[in-house]
């Protein structure tokens, strides 16, 4: 084979191992398989930089002189730039070491780990976002003409939440160990995370067992309805309209979309055309104030989501009270009750808090659909 | 006759499920499942089944529309998603066929997820294939 020759063959095997990379939008443990960990050092043939993540490409030698070309799976560049990288941070022809877990299904793919530049031996493309500085002296909760807390932008600066110091759901005080996509260190665990009916046990643990490789919210790109709205990584704005007594809620991971929350006293039936019988990602949002805190009651809900990351499952019976205070400019404290009786015994709670990201808009991210 | 219309029955459902979507991520049984109980010389080899869940106990119907047959006992056991289903219906002369379906669910993290087992009355048994519309 001609030089000619060998790189067509190498364009191709990257340009579809390139389509491959670029239609696994996913929780990263149920593409990579921990156990099956591999170091390698190559040369850079390609950097792919966009949604859902990015990728290197990687031209490997192998002992007999045989080339392989494999795909370093990153984070989001929404995640990379948080921490200050650009596309150029490798080039083609940089020679690079990489560390991490293999695609779970053989191909030349790895999650890059630990990424670094042979010839600097500077680690390249590694997620180190701290999250926004928040000043020493907390600053006072903003509040709007009415004295209820602002839950949005104070100062038209633009800004949003996001940062939740918790990205999975468990019932308060559980304290199961699981990573941050809610994929359980211990199966066993599983009859702790919340009070399962068996089938709804039965499946958690099912999704569980497949790493969550089966999640609509990455393979579909559906709705991160629920308490989902407020784990995902590229957050959430809540935008008040005191004139119309609603609260837009612009929902910055997933597919990007919003909904709506009504504060006009309304009934949580028929608010989508009056079709009362049709349920929906979101459900059927109503709110109130009680002092400082604004408790959202939702009904309404369709099974064709995951409520939360982790894959606890829910039925059209799910009804969500959620407590929204803002105790200082910086904080949003976030309180849930989760009362579905077509899926656990009882009513249960859980609850964080999100960081205000002022200054910026929502980042650009697009779930891509992995199925069509 | 019946069958023309047990067909005409599963192709206005499928139509009307196909254009609203049909994920579902709750309940392993909800749904409309659609296959055959093989040899069943009483209703015919194809069957339609409608399954609901309440929150405590599974409901449901075979061949709504048609032969009507609300199920008496049903059950899932998620160890092994074993499905048993019960349901009583008649024949042509009006005399009693009593239902019983036992199978499994597979591929169960899909929305067309499948049950597979066998049927048996006491006019006959065979083989219960369907898969969830």
């Amino acid at each position: 084979m001609n030089v000619r020759a060998s790189i067509k063959v190498c364009v191709a095997l990257g340009a579809a191992l390139c389509v491959a990379a670029a239609a696994a939008h996913h929780a990263i443990e149920a593409k990579f398989d921990y156990a099956k960990r591999l170091s390698l050092r190559g040369i850079v043939t390609g950097v792919d930089w966009r949604n859902p993540h990015a990728h290197v490409f990687v031209n490997v030698t192998r002992d007999g002189g045989a080339i392989e070309n494999w795909a370093v799976e990153l984070e989001s560049t929404v995640l990379l730039r948080r921490s200050g990288w650009q596309h150029d941070a490798l080039k083609p022809g940089d020679a690079i070491e990489v560390n991490g877990p293999t695609a779970r299904d053989g191909s030349r793919q790895v999650w890059g780990e630990r990424v670094v530049a042979t010839a600097t031996q500077r680690q390249v493309y590694n997620v180190v976002d701290p999250g926004p500085s928040v000043p020493q002296a907390p600053r006072p909760t903003p509040r709007g003409a009415d004295g209820k807390p602002l839950l949005g932008v104070a100062d038209g600066s633009g800004g949003y939440w996001a940062y939740p110091t918790s990205t999975v759901l468990m019932q308060a005080g559980a304290n199961v160990p699981m990573n941050a996509d809610g994929i359980l260190a211990r199966l066993a665990d599983a009859p702790r995370v919340a009070p399962f009916q068996p089938w709804a046990l039965g499946l958690y643990r099912h999704r569980q067992e497949r790493h969550l490789a089966d999640d609509p919210g990455y393979l579909n790109c559906k709705n991160p309805g629920g308490v989902r709205q407020f784990q995902t990584p590229y957050g959430v704005q809540l935008i008040q309209d005191p004139g119309r007594q609603r609260i837009f809620v612009l929902v910055g991971g997933g597919n990007r979309n919003y909904h709506i929350i009504y504060m006009d006293g309304r009934s949580q039936q028929g608010q989508v055309q009056g079709d009362d019988d049709n349920p929906l990602y979101y459900g059927r949002g109503v709110a109130h104030w009680e002092g400082d805190t604004l408790v959202v009651s939702t009904t309404g809900f369709n099974e064709d989501f995951w409520f939360t990351n982790g894959g606890l499952p829910h039925t059209d019976k799910l009804s969500l009270v959620e407590r929204f205070s803002r105790p200082d400019y910086d904080t949003l404290r976030y309180e849930v009750t989760i009362d579905d009786p077509g899926a656990y015994t009882k009513p249960w709670s859980s609850g964080w808090e999100l960081k205000w990201v002022g200054g910026e808009d929502l980042p650009v991210y697009f779930c891509q659909d992995n199925r069509s | 006759m019946r069958r023309l219309l047990l067909k005409f029955a599963a192709a206005s459902l499928l139509a009307g499920l196909a254009a609203a979507g049909s994920a579902q991520e709750g309940h392993p049984l909800k749904g409309s499942w659609l296959g055959e109980w093989t040899g069943n010389s009483v209703h015919g080899d194809n069957i339609l089944l409608i399954l609901d869940w309440d929150g405590k106990a599974i409901t449901g119907m075979i061949n709504p529309g048609t032969d009507n047959m609300a199920l008496t006992k049903a059950s899932l056991e998620p160890n092994g998603w074993v499905v048993h289903l019960e349901a009583e219906g008649k024949d042509k002369d009006g005399s009693a066929v009593r239902y019983v379906i036992e199978g499994k669910i597979e591929n169960l993290e899909l929305p067309n997820r499948s049950i597979n087992g066998t049927w048996s009355s006491n006019k006959g048994r065979g083989k219960f294939t369907a898969s969830r519309q």
